[in-house]
């Protein structure tokens, strides 16, 4: 059978209705309105340029929403485990992929919204000269392509601890090898290392049914990653890595050319990443 | 003039041979019973019994380590089984978990928004009647006592009118004028429902249960009537004999009885 999207849409209805009956979700609002505001247009040498463009925002965009991404997601499955409420959702006629959705679809609402009142930014741009309306759709698709992957990224966070402050670091970790992949070798290789634990760890769980030991497995997978790194025995190691960057998949929408390439790697990300949340919650029946 | 017996009812809940390990500690051991429909059977044991963990396993929230667990004749285990049986299926999980961000009519039309239920107001009308949790419907769940809380979570439970009610702890908090309340409930349900409730009340499974399973360290050390229970000494005694420190060669489960 598949997805049923009347209970997809209900659990995300009541993400997003939640977060936007709570005052942190305006002050989420709030600073990331200020942030991105402040990434456009109080950076040097925004008025020397005389372009009516996002550029100065589009370098760091990616490092804000690094931060704000996880701040929404954190309590996404956290509160869930920690208040026992999971139990409840998971014993109704729901699929965990269906869950998995909800949430999802849930805080992407929520950081559409900050996206939509973001536009205060471009406004201030057709105010200030006329900037090109097919440029600010490709730069906004990309900003909706890289929060979908981070929102993902954060929800998967959200999944390994029942404690909201864990599960932002976790979060902002995951999408920090994203935002520093591809950005200098030993940015990629530390990165490198670090898919190699998770891999390793991924495939023993699965492998063994349990999480006993994962910790050392994902121990070995990060040495034996650091082994092909530093010894050169896999000399593609560290471009191999690069590749992951966000900067490099996200650049041609702020020049306003959307390649397939790139939203099929946010997209890809997205969906690898969703697809990992549904095994995670899938662990309670071990 | 020919008397025939009435058929048993059929059989609703069925465990067989359930076990469930965490790590090194083997929380439910071997657990074998049947529950048959339209009966109030009462899961009595001490805390650390292994009685939530054998209500997650009917429910298909934890799977068990080996042995088998059916529901109205399937299987929660496999996801397709298990969203048709959580259409009949009510659960008041152990504390009563909500959203406590929540109004309990917010948290009652998001559960049966997610339950696709037909007719919804009038299903929330009805368990509100039934749970008496007019007076606080609109006030966020967070700010009410957790008398009110443990309502709310019944009323959840009785939202879709379900065949089989799995009550982990029903009168856990509740002062003495709800916990009358609750019981009634439950014995007015009892009469078209399947309900298995936990408790470690002795004086809950007199007032609601027809049958006892009684659970000690993952164990199945009681199966029978509360008459039966009461047989050769008072119940208190019997609960405490039972409950006491387990001696591994005399603590063989009684035959379950189905």
């Amino acid at each position: 059978m598949g997805l049923d999207w009347k209970v997809v849409y209900a659990l995300a209805r009541r993400e997003l209705a939640s977060y936007l009956a709570n005052p942190a979700g305006y002050v989420f609002l709030t600073l990331f309105i200020a942030a991105t505001a402040a990434g456009a247009f109080l950076q040097e040498g925004f008025f020397a340029r005389n372009l009516a463009d996002l550029a100065l925002l589009n370098k760091v965009m990616p490092l804000i929403l690094m931060l704000f991404v996880p701040a929404v997601t954190m309590n996404l499955w956290a509160e869930e485990r920690r208040v026992g409420t999971d139990e409840l959702l998971l014993t109704m006629p729901v699929r965990d992929l269906e869950v998995v959705l909800g949430k999802f679809l849930g805080a992407l609402g929520v950081y559409t919204v900050g996206l939509v009142f973001s536009l205060a930014n471009v406004a201030m741009l057709a105010w200030l000269g006329n900037p090109d309306s097919g440029l600010m759709v490709a730069t906004y698709l990309g900003y909706w392509l890289v929060g979908a992957a981070f929102v993902a990224i954060g929800l998967l966070g959200s999944m390994f601890s029942s404690n909201a402050t864990v599960a932002f670091i976790l979060a902002a970790l995951g999408c920090a090898a994203l935002v520093f992949s591809g950005t200098a070798p030993w940015a990629n290789g530390i990165i490198g290392c670090g898919l190699f634990a998770a891999a390793a760890a991924l495939v023993w769980v699965s492998a063994s049914g349990s999480g006993k030991f994962a910790g050392f497995v994902a121990l070995g997978g990060a040495l034996v990653g650091l082994l092909l790194w530093l010894t050169g025995t896999w000399p593609g190691f560290v471009d191999a890595f690069g590749l992951l960057g966000v900067d490099q998949h996200f650049y041609g929408f702020g020049e306003g050319v959307v390649r397939l390439g790139d939203v099929v790697y946010f997209l890809g990300i997205t969906t690898v990443v969703l697809y990992l949340c549904t095994f995670m919650i899938g662990r309670r029946h071990w | 003039m020919s008397s025939s017996k009435p058929s048993p009812a059929p059989v609703t809940i069925r465990a067989e041979k359930v076990s469930k390990v965490f790590g090194d500690f083997v929380a439910v051991h071997d657990l074998s019973f049947s529950v048959r429909k339209g009966t109030v059977t009462a899961f009595l044991g001490p805390n650390g019994a292994g009685k939530s963990t054998t209500m997650k396993m009917l429910t298909g929230y934890l799977a068990p380590t080996s042995g088998s667990v059916e529901l109205l004749g399937k299987s929660p285990m496999e996801t397709e089984a298990r969203i048709e049986l959580s259409r009949k299926l009510g659960y008041l999980p152990e504390n009563g978990p909500l959203y406590l961000d929540m109004t309990p009519r917010e948290l009652l039309g998001h559960f049966g928004a997610v339950r696709k239920l037909d007719k919804l107001d009038q299903a929330i009308t009805r368990v509100v009647e039934q749970c008496a949790i007019e007076e606080v419907l609109h006030k966020p769940i967070g700010k009410l006592s957790k008398g009110f809380r443990q309502r709310v979570g019944m009323a959840q439970a009785l939202l879709c009118d379900p065949e089989v009610l799995i009550l982990d702890e029903p009168t856990s908090g509740l002062d003495p004028l709800q916990i009358r309340e609750v019981r009634s409930l439950i014995r007015q349900l009892g009469e078209s429902k399947t309900i298995l409730l936990s408790t470690h009340i002795l004086q809950e499974v007199e007032a609601v249960a027809d049958r006892v399973l009684m659970v000690h360290e993952g164990r199945l050390v009681f199966d029978g009537s509360v008459d039966e229970l009461k047989a050769d000494s008072t119940l208190d005694e019997r609960f405490y004999a039972l409950a006491a420190p387990a001696k591994p060669s005399t603590a063989k489960p009684e035959k379950a009885k189905n």
